[in-house]
């Protein structure tokens, strides 16, 4: 099993492979999305043009069915952001990997003769990874969306936002307060759950050398499927937790 | 006897029963849906997708576990 190149600082266990994975997640999308908006046409539109477009207009639509059309203008911006970076964050890992072995201790990444020992003399450490399959990318991302659903609540929406806490009876409310904790839990969980046993997988296949070979691209074409299916499904689940909190109840009073 | 494997395989078992009865109903209702209603086709298998992805966090988290477990 890799070790991952985990470094203390301040009393801060950074792990320098996440840092580097993020970093090249966000600067893929970020020139995806510049790419596709230059030179824009309306009569002879490019293929990155064209895709951009089915990719918000998509977004557009899977927010359409969360809450009322004519709300969802502000919240595209985040949903594109979230599937774009989710989806080619969870595509990272898939390619190729950088391993690298150490014989010998290595202070400052915190590779003890004990940790040497355990593992039988060398370790291996990886350096490339999907940046999703880090349980702190997907906290990071789930707090995001935590502190925006209670802050657009209680900004936009808040009588009916305190008031759902107690509903449908008052003693329901540690009923709903455990709701209001799992949500964020399962959002991240979910994601690094899914790519990190996805990438352990991959590893499994590769110990069984050439005969792993077929294995490991039906695998691998599964793991795009499945980098897809959560990516949308984080986003989705946002918009349906922004409009629980925000939109929701005060739509019900129009009618 | 090592202890940990066993660990590791009960916990994936047992979730990967979960998962598949769970998928198991959704899907069997979707397709039955889309048979009453062809239509609707499209918003159901996103409602089934959606649906896959809430029902196998917990079976998935036990996978996760299952692997802590086995290499350590």
């Amino acid at each position: 099993m890799h070790l991952f190149p985990v470094v203390e600082v301040a009393g801060l266990h950074i792990d320098i492979s996440a840092f580097i994975a993020i970093f090249v997640s966000a600067v893929i999308t970020f020139v995806i999305a510049r790419l596709a908006v230059r030179n824009l046409s309306v009569d002879n539109p490019s293929k990155l043009q064209n895709f951009m477009e089915w990719v918000v207009e998509f977004v557009q639509s899977t927010i359409a069915s969360t809450m009322p059309l004519h709300r969802v203008k502000p919240y595209v911006g985040l949903g594109l952001t979230l599937i774009m970076f989710i989806f080619v964050s969870n595509l990272l890992g898939l390619p190729f990997g950088i391993v690298t072995e150490a014989h010998h201790a290595i202070d400052w990444l915190g590779i003890t003769e004990a940790i040497l020992e355990e593992h039988g003399g060398h370790v291996e450490l990886a350096w490339w990874k999907s940046p999703t399959a880090d349980i702190s990318v997907t906290a990071g991302l789930a707090l995001v969306v935590f502190i925006l659903v209670h802050f657009l609540g209680l900004k936009l929406n808040r009588k009916h936002y305190i008031k759902h806490y107690f509903q449908p009876y008052w003693f329901f409310f540690p009923l709903n307060l455990i709701e209001t904790i799992a949500k964020p839990v399962t959002l991240a969980l979910r994601l690094y759950a899914n790519i990190f046993a996805g990438e352990v997988l991959i590893a499994t296949i590769l110990m069984l050398g050439v005969v792993g070979i077929p294995f490991l691209i039906v695998w691998q074409g599964f793991s795009i499927f499945v980098g897809a299916i959560q990516a949308f499904l984080f986003t989705i689940l946002t918009m349906v937790y922004i409009s629980q909190a925000a939109i929701h109840d005060e739509h019900e009073n129009e009618h | 006897m090592d202890f940990n494997v066993l660990a590791a395989a009960i916990a994936v078992g047992l979730g990967a029963i979960g998962a598949g009865v769970g998928n198991g109903l959704i899907v069997s209702k979707t397709v039955e849906g889309i048979a009453r209603q062809p239509e609707s086709a499209s918003k159901l298998q996103t409602t089934m997708f959606i649906g896959v992805g809430i029902v196998e966090v917990v079976p998935i988290i036990g996978v996760v576990i299952g692997f802590l477990a086995f290499f350590s």
